[in-house]
């Protein structure tokens, strides 16, 4: 590094600027998260008497209390029988609307890449009073088919926007291939776009699963009985109470964030690209 | 379409037809389940607002009653005062610690990796978990804040942060902008990376110092990005339920109450007619938010 003694010096007290700026971020990142997992594994009496901010002995305790009341494991079944059929269902659909999207060109298609970003758009906070009366009526009210059908309102503009994106970049010419070598237009669907866009349609599921497993609002809308509640109300709940059942409910938030935090650092790169692609909400 | 239908060796449509009405039945079962499950509830949304329907009773047309009851309810104010204090508030944080990370960490600096997965895991963790632990975390009894305060003579007085008027908002504000800002830094240090590292060099040839070079280089690569991602989240955040609801459910008095928390209090009294109305008052501004939004996503689609 050939330079005056001055600029290097400038340079490098700005490199120790930015990793103490850096440090600092992560460090108030990492402190609420430190605090969930302590707090889950502290006793009664130093979470609420003699508070500290190590542990002085560690207890599986509050896990116990949690998962003895059968009522939150119920809620685990629920939101992986929710968030796993959303998922499913809405990434086979949208995989056909979004290949259509892709592919073809037609009268329609502006008017549908409109209704799909509207739907993307309009929040739940509008549609939260109506869909519960539509599903009154259907007889899906308090129920997890009704739970399903009211999460695709979110879900299916999301990977049918995010699904159209990754489904271009699969050159056309490699279909065309396939279809002169006998494939239908399904098949080149299936055999050539879909494995080609695969880190793409893992992204889209695990996005879909996210949102389905997060969701608070329509939940507490429609479900009414403990049996049919997921994780996030069953939680929801637990503050609600007159106690403070802080130990229980930060075991409960370990747990609960425990399948999306593993998925993060298994697909973080996947998702990464997927977010920055489509702009997909928190 | 006008294939005469004695040809009949031939198949029944030609294949541009055939491939058109594949097309469309691709598309049909998300066109159909859209229309059902968005548009027509957000037209009879608007269509409830004008009623005085409340459960078990569908209510007749009453004009703008409903709109009227809002406009003399203290509570209506508060939201609308609130929403957008939270909304401006929280997406300038956002902007300023997502933007600043994101120049950081685009240096080639040891262990950039590790740094940007790690100011990501708000925005990997579910948000009603995040914003439970910010509300343990906010406790006098139990809470972390309080007890760092305390511990390192910052400030000596147990704080009830979420239980008073003047630090309410100011907490959600914090919790939101913690969860919230990774989106704006990945975002945008996504758009820093698509920059030619050239147009640096050559500004630095011109003599440009850093504040001339991010005005002439840095903020054009990224303007459409931040634009983009301003519109996202303040819809975002306008609609947001579980962070108010989790943290202080529109407490205390009011102080922190927002749109989609009166509309659910509202629901929860039954009166549909009400609480329809809340959710609606805020649609004009929203449409502008979504129009723009929109064109801006559509435009970018096309030049991609």
């Amino acid at each position: 590094m050939a330079g005056s003694p001055s600029i290097s010096r400038r340079l490098l007290f700005a490199r120790i600027g930015t990793y103490v700026a850096l440090a600092c971020a992560v460090l108030l990142v990492l402190f609420p998260i430190y605090w969930m997992v302590i707090t889950s594994l502290k006793l009664p009496r130093e979470i609420y008497r003699v508070p500290s901010l190590w542990p002085q002995t560690i207890t599986w305790n509050n896990y116990r209390i949690l998962l003895e009341d059968k009522g939150f494991l119920v809620a685990l079944r629920n939101s992986l029988l929710v968030a796993g059929s959303v998922t499913f269902i809405s990434v086979v659909i949208s995989s056909l609307a979004a290949y259509s999207l892709a592919r073809f060109r037609y009268r329609f298609r502006g008017f549908v890449g409109r209704l799909i970003l509207f739907a993307y758009l309009t929040p739940t906070t509008l549609l939260f009073i109506p869909l519960s009366i539509l599903m009154a009526r259907l007889g899906l009210g308090n129920s997890l088919h009704g739970l399903i059908l009211v999460y695709l309102t979110f879900s299916l503009p999301l990977s049918t926007w995010l699904l159209q994106g990754y489904f271009r970049g699969v050159p056309k010419e490699l279909e065309e291939q396939g279809m002169i070598d006998g494939l239908t237009r399904f098949g080149a669907l299936f055999r050539i776009v879909i494995p080609l866009s695969a880190p793409g349609i893992a992204a889209v599921a695990i996005f879909t699963f996210t949102g389905a497993w997060n969701e608070l609002l329509l939940a507490l809308v429609l479900i009414t009985s403990e049996s049919q509640r997921t994780t996030p109300l069953a939680l929801n709940y637990l503050i609600t109470s007159d106690v403070l059942p802080w130990g229980p409910l930060m075991a409960g938030a370990v747990i609960s964030s425990l399948p999306l935090m593993i998925l993060y650092f298994v697909a973080q790169r996947f998702m990464v690209q997927g977010m920055t692609a489509g702009s997909v909400k928190g | 379409m006008t294939q005469p239908r004695t040809a009949s060796p031939k198949p029944r449509f030609s294949a541009a037809t055939q491939d058109q009405l594949f097309a469309y039945g691709l598309v049909l079962p998300v066109v159909l389940l859209l229309l059902g499950l968005v548009a027509y509830p957000f037209f009879y949304a608007i269509w409830v607002s004008f009623t005085n329907r409340v459960v078990g009773n569908d209510g007749v047309f009453i004009g703008l009653g409903n709109f009227r009851y809002l406009a003399g309810s203290p509570a209506f104010f508060s939201a609308i005062r609130n929403t957008i204090v939270l909304v401006v508030v929280s997406d300038i944080l956002k902007l300023a610690i997502g933007l600043g990370l994101a120049l950081l960490v685009t240096q080639k600096i040891a262990g950039r990796g590790l740094f940007r997965s790690m100011l990501m895991l708000p925005w990997a963790m579910p948000a009603f978990v995040a914003y439970l632990t910010w509300r343990v975390l906010y406790q006098p009894i139990g809470g972390g804040i309080n007890l760092v305060l305390t511990q390192t003579g910052i400030y000596p007085e147990i704080v009830d942060w979420l239980g008073q008027r003047q630090t309410a908002m100011p907490s959600v504000i914090v919790a939101a902008v913690w969860r919230g800002f990774p989106f704006w830094f990945v975002s945008i240090l996504a758009a820093l990376q698509t920059i030619p590292g050239e147009l640096y060099e050559a500004a630095r040839i011109d003599g440009a110092n850093a504040w001339q070079r991010f005005r002439a280089v840095t903020w054009p690569g990224i303007r459409q990005v931040v634009i983009i991602t301003t519109l996202l989240s303040s819809i975002w955040t306008a609609n947001s339920f579980e962070h108010v609801w989790l943290l202080t459910q529109g407490g205390p008095s009011d102080a922190t109450m927002v749109f989609p928390v009166l509309a659910y209090f509202g629901m929860q009294t039954q009166r549909l007619g009400e609480a329809a109305a809340v959710s609606v008052a805020m649609l004009p501004v929203l449409a502008i938010l979504v129009i723009f939004a929109t064109a801006m996503m559509t435009s970018r689609e096309e030049q991609d």
